[in-house]
């Protein structure tokens, strides 16, 4: 039975074949690396961006067998997808989630990226395309929910419409290039961006802008697509109103990644330079900011002005954003006056924003240089770890599998009655434990191979020490038959392979394993 | 690799193996859900589990005091809330009563047929016609020609294709009290009703 898994069968010799045919391709040149314990999800975000890109991808296209990019039809597909088609449900919401949840993750990555100065180094190459990219994928977004031509998607097409032919020169033949005219032409247009054209700059601009070295970890992919499922199942997407151009559109506001915009173009002010110009001038800034810093030194500690002016934008964007969300409740006053933002009040709060981030940047700085001080003082601090005892990654394991079982259960059971989103809640619960689960195995592996020290009680020390010193010279006798048994035929060192042998030949297990019972019932 | 032996004999485990096989069933068990996912690939909308009235093109139900012997319509079936849907060849169905010689003039369901009029060669639509001599479905692309009685193509290419490619799908009928035809709930299958465009298995 153990030895059918070392085998080498037929399936194990095709797959060392195509490996070794993968040697051809380009994938040779990337280093994957599976980190074998938990690590900071922060040097990897960029990957788990790409991750939700392909979740996207697989989610997007099977919801193309479904919608009809059809100005009247296009509203009632994604309903038919919604309530009836089996797991249209599911696979809309994961579809909606994904995409914010790749926003949000590009915008973090960047940020990550950003402060601590990985754009030197000759990276700059990386940066620029990661911008690039970063603006395609809010374009791809916001095609995306446009496409349902929903009361909201009508008003963010036609926001969209009136600042393209707000370009001086070029606007009005941008727009008739990217929208054509009229709404039949919107929602063709939009839906082949949105699956076919944007993706295909995003995937061109992908693959210059992946770096040699990758980190792909498990738990942190599941994880996060565990929790994509668990919000849709939590906050369904719902299908808006159907645009009706006979009937006067309510109060919506856009995506969370546009509120920011959207409260400069609610100021009134001029719409090229609200909605053009500045975000223009955020995307420059940030396409130059590699040439303009001039810092030897890559923490942000070390680059007062530069985290200095991240500080500003963050600040200046989290405002945005809850400013463009936010609407005056007080029903008595004109649709103008609730929506209209103030310019003035918004300018002077932006350009207040400058100072504050400065000041809050130059403390920041201070207070961590100076717990870095400190810290130097002071003697290093144990690395905390957790450990689980080997016995116990077994039982939790054990234990983890049959909630997979119980959850599978109660998944399935809540699609048969009709609760597409507590199913979805579930099957994002599922992946979490899958999670749980990798992350419990990795540790059970890395205790393999480094077992902690064993567990001798005091009265019996004499008598261990004597017998590790009889099987030391055991195990002196039997060298050369160990290496030879271990794992092709695993009874013949059974006894020899349990001691001290394994500690001395091949740097494994020590003497006395406190879990031996657990395997050796006899 | 460091093998702790759980009992005599080949039947043994270490525990890194133990771990493997509890990653790959953990790995199954996450993998389960979606294999259900796949339902989301057909559609749906074809399948019914209630009987639907045989609507005419003039929007009445047919009848069997008033639908003319050696008759045919074309009706629509499954019927769609979508204009568009509702045009399409597969959902369209020749509602035949039959001749007086073929049993026409009874007032049952066994007067009627109701087939697809996809043609089984290459999915024109076919039609009945009436005329004396003739009293059969044509096809007007190649001369499929189909026996009204069992829907059997008996001349031109579909007569050539080997079952259950040569016999049109059908839908069952049934009379109610007051004479007005419905269509019972199909079975899409070339034992059961057909698959529109393929074919039928006569019992």
């Amino acid at each position: 039975m153990a030895a059918s898994l070392h085998r080498e069968n037929s399936l194990v010799r095709l797959f060392r074949w195509i490996y070794a045919g993968v040697d051809r391709t380009i994938f040779m040149g990337l280093k994957f690396t599976f980190p074998t314990r938990f690590v900071s999800p922060l040097g990897f975000l960029g990957m788990l961006t790409f991750v939700l890109f392909i979740i996207l991808g697989i989610s997007g296209a099977l919801l193309m067998l479904w919608y009809e990019p059809i100005l009247d039809r296009a509203w009632d597909s994604v309903e038919n997808i919604n309530d009836t088609i089996p797991y249209g449900f599911h696979l809309r919401n994961i579809h909606y989630h994904a995409s914010n949840a790749m926003v949000m993750m590009a915008i973090l990555h960047m940020y990550y990226q950003y402060f601590s100065g990985r754009y030197k180094i000759r990276n700059e190459i990386l940066w620029v395309t990661g911008i690039l990219i970063g603006v395609l994928t809010i374009l791809e977004a916001f095609t995306g929910y446009d496409i349902i031509f929903s009361e909201r998607a009508e008003l963010a097409i036609s926001i969209a419409a009136s600042l393209t032919n707000s370009i001086p020169i070029l606007g009005p033949d941008m727009r008739d290039a990217f929208f054509g005219s009229g709404f039949h032409d919107f929602v063709l247009r939009f839906y082949a961006f949105h699956v076919f054209l944007l993706p295909i700059a995003l995937i061109g601009l992908m693959t210059v802008h992946f770096p040699r070295f990758l980190v792909f970890d498990v738990p942190m992919v599941m994880a996060i697509t565990g929790a994509i499922m668990i919000t849709g199942g939590v906050f369904p997407v719902d299908m808006g109103l159907k645009f009706d151009p006979n009937v006067p559109p309510g109060i919506t506001v856009p995506e969370w990644y546009l509120t920011g915009l959207y409260a400069f173009l609610r100021s009134q002010y001029d719409k090229f330079v609200t909605g053009v110009a500045w975000p223009g001038l955020f995307i420059f800034t940030l396409l130059i900011i590699p040439f303009i810093d001039k810092y030897k030194k890559f923490s942000w500690k070390d680059r007062p002005l530069v985290t200095a002016i991240g500080i500003t934008s963050i600040a200046q964007i989290v405002v945005t954003t809850y400013w463009g969300f936010y609407i005056d409740p007080d029903r008595t006053k004109s649709l103008l006056d609730r929506l209209v933002i103030d310019p003035i009040f918004l300018y002077t709060v932006m350009i207040a924003l400058v100072p504050l981030s400065f000041g809050f940047t130059y403390l920041m700085i201070k207070l961590a240089k100076n717990a870095e001080a400190n810290a130097k003082r002071q003697p290093r601090k144990k690395e905390s770890v957790i450990t689980l005892p080997e016995k116990w990654v077994y039982f939790v394991f054990i234990a983890l599998i049959g909630f997979q079982i119980y959850l599978n259960i109660a998944a399935y059971y809540a699609l048969l009655n009709g609760m597409k989103n507590i199913s979805l809640f579930i099957i994002g619960i599922i992946m979490l434990v899958f999670a749980g689960m990798f992350h419990i195995y990795r540790h059970g592996r890395s205790m393999a191979n480094n077992p902690p020290p064993p567990a001798i009680p005091q009265t019996d020390r004499i008598k261990a020490i004597q017998r590790s010193k009889r099987s030391l010279a055991e195990s002196i006798n039997d060298k050369p038959e160990l290496t030879t048994t271990s794992s092709a035929n695993p009874s013949v060192g059974h006894i020899k392979n349990n001691g001290i042998l394994n500690k001395v030949f091949k740097g494994g297990r020590k003497n006395k394993d406190p879990y031996k019972k657990m395997w050796s019932r006899d | 690799m460091s093998g702790q032996p759980q009992a005599k004999g080949s039947d043994k485990i270490s525990r890194r193996d133990f771990l493997k096989l509890l990653a790959a069933a953990g790995t199954v068990l996450t993998f389960t859900p979606f294999v259900d996912w796949g339902k989301f690939l057909p559609n749906p909308s074809g399948s019914t589990t209630d009987k639907s009235k045989v609507a005419l093109p003039d929007g009445s139900q047919a009848n069997v005091k008033t639908f003319k012997v050696n008759h045919s319509e074309a009706i629509i079936y499954p019927i769609s809330d979508d204009p568009v849907l509702n045009k399409e060849a597969f959902r369209t169905w020749q509602f035949i009563r039959l001749p007086s010689e073929l049993g026409g003039e009874k007032n049952e369901a066994s007067a009627f047929r109701a087939y697809s009029m996809v043609c089984l060669h290459l999915w024109c639509l076919w039609k009945y016609w009436p005329g004396e001599g003739r009293k059969r479905g044509e096809c007007p692309c190649h001369g499929s020609m189909y026996d009204p009685a069992t829907g059997q193509a008996f001349a031109g290419p579909a007569a050539l294709q080997s079952p259950p490619s040569n016999v049109l799908p059908m839908l069952d009928l049934e009379v109610d009290k007051d004479g007005y035809l419905w269509i019972l709930p199909p079975n899409w299958n070339v034992n059961g009703n057909g698959i529109v465009g393929y074919g039928r298995f006569i019992a």
